[in-house]
């Protein structure tokens, strides 16, 4: 098969898919209501966080995010029958026994799905331009944004269309598509949450206290002090940096991190995505297991805080850690890959081995 | 039997179908056990058999859609298994489900499937109107096909196995839900395709329509075919003869009489078409016709009571449950 022979197949499996499950008054109706809400929720937001005055930063974050909720929501509905659908229709076989391919059909019906969810990002394309046109969005945030997350909804649609050809039933196929959207986003945050709290570990502190001293009112200093004994003592710490991978599965984590950040002065993210990240990556930090506080030193001397120098603000957190956002992004390509790939072995012809309980036309 | 061949282009290719010793098996349920046939260019063969008797599972095989346990199966000389592209090119298969893009009308899903055989988009459209003029679909060519009747769906689903003009046809099924005129038109193209040089294999349950089109008969029964010898043996049994008279108190007379009935014939019943004879062969019932009207009993229909391929298939099948007893023994009838 020549690559433009290939190409002709995909894009007339492309086409046929859109025709098949997107065309009609239905459809535009889903999209008016879904653009409707976005609106909604762009207008609150406006008034929320005063964007006239603070820039649309908080509103464009906003809006991405409910772009993918609402893409995942409606994603596997539309990509998690399209094969098993298909089988159950009668016309998947009558497809295969023509010169079209199963890598054809296979990832014809993924692209389909995918532009599908596009359109979801399509129509919110006018707020995300109001988003920017109140300002202090960066170019870079915008682009990048938009990008991955027309990547996290491809992984939706690939996950959708390869269990809809692993799974025999249409409904299964589905219920799973959205279970594990809900996974990802959801059991994600609560699968860190209790991994981080249950694994935990001693951390000791070692403490000096002023026994007695005697208090100058003059000068405000304190003299003749005389200290305690090294006081120990233990306490457990959770242990999130064992886990942060988890987080970064998160789709959402994925989206806001993969933004590049932007810090103010002080180093701190001045964006929602930013301080997601931030949030983020410091999770990749180990918990210090060992803390020593002098109350003698600083009687003697007067309050210093030692850790002010060597603490590093939330920019320097940020950028010496793994860019989460590509760590959880390989994993979601990964298993949109995989689930195709299993999905095509399945739905090659002629077929080896049948589900229990299939039938192949 | 052995498969024709025709001078091809790229040399001498056995052309049809040819399958030997195929079995299959789905986890430990046997589809089928020991097929074989050939199906010649030029001929329309009936693949006959009992509901779960893996007709289906059959044309899937052949079909490229479903691989042998063992055994071989040569589509004009190409293996499904490992040429599938080189057999879709040239097989034109019409499943037993009636499965339609519903949102898409006939015209459309005919040029979407020529579209798979990878015809530019005018040979498809050109294609499409043709085959919707021969399957007489121009009135609900441009409705979308989910409101097509079943029998306008069957005829959708033979117009789209045509698409790529293939030269074998594999048909499951064909004429259900198709009303008297349809089949009668089916019947016709099939003859005609098969003039045309086509291998045709059909699979129905309508016996007696496969008698008029089918030029021989695969016999399918749990997962095996029946061999030459069966089916020359089950066809040559003795069988039902159906005699009407216009007088049937004669003939019931003439029948009773000593010397008119011989020994090979046996008298079976009567029902409101006629009496029902049982005749060992063609010879004697012509020796029996001969004596009736010798008689002087006014016979005016004297015929087998079932087509051949019935008669076979009944006679193959006879130890399971009788499916088609449209004999009715009558004691009181019979000596």
């Amino acid at each position: 098969m020549t690559k433009r022979v290939f190409l002709t197949g995909l894009w007339l499996i492309v086409t046929l898919e859109l025709r098949q499950r997107v065309r009609g008054v239905s459809w535009y109706v889903l999209l008016g209501i879904f653009m409707l809400l976005v609106g909604i929720v762009t207008f609150l937001l406006w008034l929320a966080t005063s964007a006239w005055l603070s820039g649309g930063g908080g509103v464009f974050g906003a809006i991405i995010f409910f772009v993918l909720l609402l893409g995942t929501l409606v994603s596997p509905a539309l990509s998690g029958n399209a094969i098993n659908g298909d089988r159950d229709a009668g016309t998947l076989a009558t497809t295969q026994v023509t010169l079209i391919g199963t890598g054809q059909l296979v990832l014809g019906k993924f692209l389909a799905a995918w532009i599908t969810a596009l359109a979801f990002l399509a129509a919110a394309l006018p707020f995300l331009i109001f988003a920017v046109v109140l300002g202090e969005v960066s170019l870079g945030t915008i682009s990048v944004s938009v990008l991955v997350l027309a990547a996290e909804l491809g992984v939706i649609a690939a996950v959708g269309v390869g269990l809809s050809g692993i799974l025999t039933r249409p409904l299964f196929s589905i219920v799973l598509t959205y279970l594990l959207v809900a996974a990802l986003s959801l059991g994600t945050l609560i699968a860190f949450a209790l991994l981080g709290t249950a694994t935990q570990q001693d951390a000791t502190s070692v403490n000096y206290q002023v026994v007695s001293s005697t208090y100058d009112e003059q000068t405000g200093k304190q003299s003749d002090i005389i200290c305690s004994t090294a006081q120990t003592s233990t306490y457990p710490v959770p242990r999130f940096d064992y886990y942060w991978w988890i987080l970064a599965a998160n789709p959402y984590v994925v989206v806001a991190d993969a933004s590049p950040g932007s810090f103010d002065e002080n180093g701190s993210p001045t964006d929602l995505f930013g301080q997601i990240a931030v949030g983020v990556r410091g999770a990749q930090t180990p918990p210090a297991l060992y803390s020593e506080y002098n109350g003698c030193d600083e009687a003697a001397n007067g309050y210093f805080d030692e850790g002010a120098s060597t603490r590093p603000t939330a920019q320097e957190t940020y950028d010496g850690a793994v860019p989460s956002w590509f760590i959880g992004l390989t994993m979601h390509l990964l298993l949109g890959a995989g689930a195709l790939t299993w999905a095509w072995r399945r739905t090659r012809t002629p077929a080896t081995h049948l589900p229990t309980g299939s039938r192949i036309a | 039997m052995s498969a024709t061949t025709i001078f091809g282009s790229d040399g001498i290719v056995p052309s049809g179908i040819a399958v030997t010793g195929v079995s299959r098996a789905f986890g430990s349920v046997f589809a089928l056990l020991d097929a074989t046939l050939t199906v010649p260019a030029g001929s329309v063969t009936a693949l006959i058999g009992p509901n779960g008797s893996g007709k289906t599972t059959l044309l899937l095989m052949l079909a490229t859609l479903l691989t042998p346990d063992a055994g071989s199966i040569r589509i004009n000389g190409h293996d499904p298994v490992t040429e599938p592209e080189r057999v879709r090119a040239l097989m034109g298969w019409m499943p037993d489900t009636l499965g339609s893009w519903p949102s898409l009308s006939a015209r459309a899903a005919l040029q979407t499937t020529g579209r798979m055989y990878r015809m530019t988009r005018e040979q498809a459209a050109a294609r499409a109107d043709a085959l919707i003029l021969l399957t007489d679909l121009t009135d609900f060519a441009d409705r979308p096909s989910r409101v097509l009747s079943r029998g306008q769906k069957q005829r959708l689903s033979l117009a789209r196995a045509l698409v790529h003009s293939p030269s074998v046809l594999l048909l499951d099924e064909p004429a259900s839900g198709l009303d008297p005129a349809a089949r009668a038109a089916l019947r016709q193209l099939l003859r005609r395709l098969a003039s045309e040089g086509a291998a045709i294999l059909v699979s129905s349950h309508v016996l007696a329509e496969l008698d008029e089109m089918a030029d021989a008969a695969v016999y399918l029964s749990d997962g095996r075919t029946a061999s030459p010898e069966q089916v020359a043996a089950a066809g040559a049994s003795a069988r039902a003869w159906r005699i009407r008279s216009l007088d049937d108190a004669a003939l019931a007379g003439a029948l009773a009489a000593p010397g008119v009935v011989g020994a090979l014939v046996q008298v079976l019943g009567v029902d409101q078409l006629g009496t029902l004879v049982q005749v060992e062969n063609e010879a004697s019932a012509a020796a029996l016709l001969h004596n009736l009207v010798l008689s002087g009993v006014p016979v005016c229909d004297f015929g087998p009571a079932v087509g051949n391929l019935e008669h076979t298939f009944l006679d193959l099948t006879r130890e399971r449950p009788a499916r088609h007893s449209s004999i009715v023994v009558n004691p009181e009838v019979t000596p």
